[in-house]
């Protein structure tokens, strides 16, 4: 198990495959053989009904919870079935769909926290680079709990960046946000995937997915049920039945 | 603006005030009787021990209920070792002492720390009390006699030991936690475990790290305690009133703060031995202390520090504490 840094680049391998992950609670089966790949740069969107899977999906993929099938390779690098600090040493980061900012702390300790495993000498520089991006200056001294859920958003994002990794989880980052703040991340995630960085973003917000998502994929129930660009799946008999049927 | 913090006259203000500390501090056994000196020790000691804790139960957020057993070991280990049989000298106590008192917080905390905070609470407290049984039937720990120590009557010595081993837990705890990765790593992780893994923070090695750090210095302490009283029986290095006063001191102090626990502990122990001198008992500490307890986490969460410093962090501190229940 020597491989923990993300040095390990082959060039064949995608950034992150997701290959017949499977997950059950108990009854449900939350995931059920999902399988997903995504390019360096490319930006994925995760969509589909309340419940069919898609945090957990994300969980499988970052480690927080261990997939009953399936494996999750990052760069070619098999991470199934590793630790989650392992697996975000390799080189994926997330943002969490329940607020998760350290809440005793100010926006810039919530900022360095994030680099404490990566690039400490470098850490306070791209802090900045990363207050800046997200128009956070302002309130870098403030606790977290003094901002507003918009900011939260942002400055988990930040804490993301500051990890610099080469795959991003976003799971409903807009959720609710302000529309400048939807646009400041907007335009962060635009910025981001030029330098090759690939992000799967789970949206309900079908503007924001049709702007920034490259190729959408349809869950239901724990599976894809269908997969393409937007306006494929925006004509597709399976997307409406998974969202008319049951709402 | 600029990456660096540009708070001169702040930071003037306070290294001023801390040298103050200093200097008053090196130089008060001239100024006391003895008996005000031995106050003086007891405080630097009991502001050590709650800086320990403070380290695993402030910063980590895992409450351990069970620090006495640490203090014992310290306690033991040094008493033991002075025997005839041994006869080794104080100083070369204290590293096995130490060395001890890690391994044992690394085989309880390992783990237990993985699961969620009562798990620990429970099994510090447990653990805490099978050690005291323990010693109490043992032969090599003196059973419930206790064990005596080669007297070494120089009140300024402890005084001075005291004040070096709680300045440098101070100092420890200060640079570790407030200006290093490591109080990242730490602070992080008890706000939001997830959250600190998913950022590549190895949660569950930090924590037993803390643990075993509070468990030294605590170790340290029990150590030095009981060459300064010559005299420990199992109640009074193993009992639980000492992580008793550990805890509420440093909820008095303030959780999770750098100055909060050295000053809960000053005034704890001022307030406890002025009851003793005034009721020639200390029975109704313990209700003292119920009570303090009860009135710092309604009305003053973030303990006393936070009437002389202000807003340092959130109020969600202890709540946040509490959740990992
Ligand atoms: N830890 C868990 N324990 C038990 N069941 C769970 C757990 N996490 C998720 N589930 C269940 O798994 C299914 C998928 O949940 P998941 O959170 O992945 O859905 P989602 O697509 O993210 O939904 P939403 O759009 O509401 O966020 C749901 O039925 C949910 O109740
Ligand atoms: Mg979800």
């Amino acid at each position: 198990m020597s491989s923990a840094s993300s040095n390990a680049k082959s060039p064949g391998h995608p950034p992150l495959a997701i290959e017949s992950v499977a997950k059950h609670f108990g009854g449900i089966t939350a995931v059920d053989g999902v399988s997903l790949s995504a390019d360096a740069g490319e930006v994925v969107g995760v969509i589909g009904p309340n419940g069919s899977g898609k945090s957990t999906l994300f969980n499988l993929a970052a480690g927080g919870l261990k997939p009953d099938a399936g494996k999750v390779r990052l760069q070619g690098i098999d991470v199934t079935g590793w630790p989650t600090w392992k697996i975000a040493r390799t080189g994926i980061s997330r943002t969490f769909q329940i607020p998760s900012l350290f809440i005793n702390m100010t926006v810039r300790d919530n900022l360095l926290a994030a680099a404490v495993e990566g690039d400490w000498q470098r850490a306070r520089d791209r802090m900045e680079d990363a207050l800046e991006m997200l128009e956070i200056s302002h309130v870098v001294d403030n606790l977290a709990t003094e901002l507003s859920g918009g900011q939260q958003k942002l400055v988990e994002f930040g804490r993301v960046c500051m990890r610099d990794p080469k795959v991003i989880l976003l799971d409903e980052v807009t959720a609710g946000v302000h529309p400048n703040i939807r646009q400041i991340i907007l335009g962060a995630i635009q910025r981001l995937r030029k330098t090759g960085i690939t992000f799967l973003v789970i949206e309900h917000d079908m503007e924001m997915v049709k702007e920034i998502c490259d190729r959408l994929v349809v869950m239901d129930q724990g599976k894809i049920v269908a997969e393409g660009d937007f306006e494929t799946i925006a004509n597709d008999t399976n997307v409406r039945k998974a969202y008319l049927g049951r709402t | 603006m600029a990456s660096k913090p540009v708070q001169t006259p702040k930071f003037i203000v306070r290294a001023l005030l801390i040298g103050a500390i200093v200097i008053a501090l090196a130089v008060l056994p001239a100024f006391i009787d003895s008996y005000t000196l031995r106050i003086a020790t007891g405080a630097l000691m009991w502001a050590g021990l709650a800086c320990a804790w403070n380290i695993v139960g402030g910063y980590a957020g895992y409450i351990s209920f069970g620090h006495s057993a640490f203090f014992g070991i310290g306690a033991y280990t040094t008493a033991i070792l002075m025997q005839s049989d041994f006869g080794a000298s104080f100083f070369v106590t204290l590293l096995p002492a130490i060395i001890l008192s890690i391994a044992v917080a690394v085989v309880i905390g390992g783990p237990t720390m993985r699961l969620r905070g009562a798990y620990f609470a429970i099994a510090t407290w447990a653990f805490a009390e099978m050690l005291m049984q323990l010693v109490t039937v043992l032969d090599f720990t003196g059973g419930t006699a206790g064990l005596s120590l080669p007297a070494y009557l120089n009140e300024f010595f402890f005084y001075y030991t005291m004040l070096i081993a709680a300045a440098a837990s101070f100092v420890g705890v200060w640079l570790l936690i407030e200006h290093s990765r490591f109080g990242f790593r730490i602070k992080a992780l008890r706000d939001d475990e997830p959250a600190a893994e998913s950022l590549g923070i190895r949660t569950n090695l930090v924590k037993v790290q803390s643990f075993a750090l509070s468990a030294a210095i605590t170790a340290l302490f029990g150590s030095i305690y009981a060459y300064w009283t010559t005299y420990i029986d199992p109640h009074s290095v193993m009992g639980p009133q000492i992580t008793d006063q550990m805890v509420v001191m440093v909820l008095l102090g303030g959780l999770g703060t750098i100055w909060g626990p050295a000053l809960g502990g000053v005034l704890l122990w001022i307030t406890n031995r002025y009851i003793w001198s005034t009721f020639g008992d200390t029975v109704i500490y313990l209700p003292i202390l119920g009570v303090i307890i009860a009135l710092v986490v309604l009305f003053l969460p973030n303990g006393l520090i936070s009437l002389l410093v202000g807003r340092q962090r959130g109020k969600e501190l202890i709540s946040n504490i509490l959740r990992k229940f």
